[in-house]
């Protein structure tokens, strides 16, 4: 639409395959919300609801760490490190979000403190991130 | 006229700061606006890319354009056009249903956002099998 598939992984600097994990992920996590909001479900704990997430997150940073090793064995160890340093750092800020969110959610009472500015800063962070990566891959 | 990444990124990357931070001041109710006027951005957004999106099509109506040339291409820009439509649909009922004016399941909300996310799965799908076959 807006960005081709190509632009989106230079950019992003994830690959297709993983681009699949996620969305795949959100596509599972929406159905359990919508379970869980309606009632269909009530004993689903919020934990629970967040697990597709979470396993996204966790096989994406198995398929980075194995493009990495395979990059420096090929003696590109530039790109390997520079590589795993990009994807882990935004998969953190995406897992911090994401547990964040779900602690305040599973616990109401207890994470009053908690307030949504502070859980959404890692997406601000993120979000100034990209925009660097944006104009360096420019 | 072709915008480089970085402006388009940059396009995103204001309407989404500035959704993201209305969205935060809302929720830990420090305002007291309506859920439509919170999701301001996300209107705004979706209008200019309709509008570009249908400003390209409509270049096919210009005299001595060879059809053949963009089948493929009208069917992907149709089914761009469809995914926004769709995109539009769930914020629409979302914001419906925050604002109380319809009380119809979340099941029934979501179901535009899960169209859209299987079109897209297929889509990337697709692509992925298509790399590893060549």
């Amino acid at each position: 639409m807006l960005f081709s598939l190509r632009e989106l992984v230079q950019w992003l600097g994830f690959a297709t395959f993983e681009l699949f994990l996620h969305l795949a992920a959100l596509l599972v996590f929406s159905m359990l919300v919508a379970l869980r909001a309606d009632m269909f479900t009530p004993t689903l704990s919020w934990w629970l609801v967040f697990v597709p997430l979470f396993a996204a997150d966790g096989l994406s940073t198995y398929f980075t760490a194995i493009v990495s090793i395979r990059l420096y064995q090929e003696n590109e160890k530039r790109l390997a490190v520079l590589r795993l340093l990009w994807v882990l750092t935004v998969l953190s800020l995406k897992l911090v979000c994401e547990v964040l969110l779900c602690q305040k959610l599973a616990e109401q009472e207890q994470a009053r403190d908690l307030w949504f500015g502070l859980i959404v800063s890692p997406l601000f962070i993120l979000l100034q991130l990209l925009m660097i990566r944006a104009c360096r891959v420019n | 006229m072709k915008m480089s990444l970085a402006q388009r990124v940059l396009l995103c990357w204001i309407f989404t700061l500035i959704f993201l931070i209305m969205l935060v001041l809302k929720l830990d109710s420090k305002i007291n606006w309506n859920w439509f006027l919170i999701f301001l951005p996300v209107w705004t957004f979706d209008t200019i890319l309709i509008l570009m999106l249908v400003v390209k099509m409509a270049g096919r109506c210009k005299p001595g354009y060879d059809p053949r040339d963009g089948e493929q291409n009208l069917k992907r820009r149709l089914w761009h056009l469809a995914a926004l439509l769709l995109k539009l649909a769930f914020c629409l009922t979302l914001c419906s249903r925050l604002e109380k004016l319809t009380d119809v399941w979340l099941t029934v909300v979501c179901v535009p956002l899960w169209v859209l996310l299987g079109g897209a799965l297929v889509e990337l799908g697709c692509s992925v099998f298509h790399y590893r076959r060549d």
